[in-house]
């Protein structure tokens, strides 16, 4: 299998690994599609491959009887299953699907888990990535708490628009509302909100980011302090 | 079962509807009317938007998906659980 260059990866996570490390795992990445709707960690059920993504979305939601809301999202930053994986657990009780369709490299967890046993290097890294992920959810659950549905949206706009290559994020306001944790027609309120300043363009499925720095604005501080945090944990930044 | 689009009106106006694109299936207007108390009463309790003050000055203005309108339910509906006359 042809090994794929680290200077041409997308995957931010991978990218930062450091040459020793990348070269024990390159010969175990597998190229794989990763169509809308897959899911790459079902709830409860041992974990057996992860997934540097190279591009699309995964979303990590929790839900039952009172519905379903996104609390985590995993694009080009990030390693789908490092929890379940580093920490020995096997599993999880949350559910990781593909939003946006993608493709990824995927690598056995067993694999991935031997090399985490021998590498301080790789362990300093992916123990920092686990917080990385910690600290945007936690910031979730204070947007969530806090601030407005146009906030939110704003905020979640642009978390998409980081992991994506152009403007457009295909998604229906149906989705918009499990990912936001609010009825559909708060989702098409606070859309209509936004396309009104000129920030986003919103047609059926699809939502265009026309002006980020606008919509920063709208987000009123919600975002970036955690997209802060990755650059400087994972990249030095 | 047919297919109700439920356009939320917050202010006056033709910017004043947040048109719903999307619609739900369901089984008659009775089923939207329920549909509509239930999502009300959810955006009352738990959502804050820049663009409404007050939920109880919105209402649903429901249509088919010939756009023709269905009927209107008040946020107010959410509270007295009446059967309004329209």
């Amino acid at each position: 299998m042809p090994q794929p260059q680290q200077t041409l990866l997308r995957n931010r996570l991978l990218r930062a690994f450091s040459a020793d490390d990348y070269a024990r795992l390159a010969p175990h990445l597998q190229m794989t599609e990763l169509p809308v709707q897959e899911m790459l960690i079902v709830p409860d059920k041992p974990v057996e491959h992860l997934y540097f993504l190279e591009s699309g979305i995964s979303s990590i939601t929790a839900g039952g009887a009172n519905g379903r809301v996104e609390v985590g999202m995993v694009g080009r930053e990030g390693l789908v299953g490092t929890v379940p994986i580093l920490t020995g657990s096997d599993r999880v009780p949350h559910d990781h699907f593909i939003q946006v369709a993608g493709e990824g490299y995927r690598i056995r967890a067993q694999v991935l888990r031997a090399a985490f046993d021998d590498s301080t290097t790789l362990r300093r890294l992916l123990l920092r990535y686990i917080q990385t992920e910690m600290i945007q959810v936690r910031q979730t659950a204070y947007t969530n708490a806090n601030f407005t549905i146009e906030a939110r949206l704003a905020r979640w706009l642009l978390m998409c628009h980081d992991r994506l290559d152009g403007d457009d994020v295909p998604i229906k306001h149906e989705f918009l509302a499990v990912m936001l944790g609010v009825q559909r027609s708060g989702v098409t309120l606070a859309l209509q909100n936004l396309e009104g300043g000129g920030r986003i363009r919103g047609r059926r499925g699809r939502i265009t980011v026309l002006d980020r720095a606008l919509l920063e604005v709208v987000a009123d501080g919600s975002y970036g302090a955690p997209e802060a945090e990755y650059a400087r944990l994972i990249e030095g930044a | 079962m047919a297919r109700f689009f439920f356009n939320l009106r917050h202010r006056p106006g033709p910017n004043g509807l947040a048109v719903d694109p999307e619609g739900d299936e369901l089984l008659d207007v009775e089923q939207a009317r329920a549909h509509a108390i239930s999502a009300a009463r959810d955006l009352i309790a738990r959502t804050r938007s820049d663009s409404v003050r007050d939920w109880f000055a919105c209402a649903f203005e429901i249509v088919d998906e010939a756009g023709r309108h269905v009927l209107t339910v008040s946020f107010n509906d959410t509270i007295q659980d009446n059967l309004p006359e329209d």
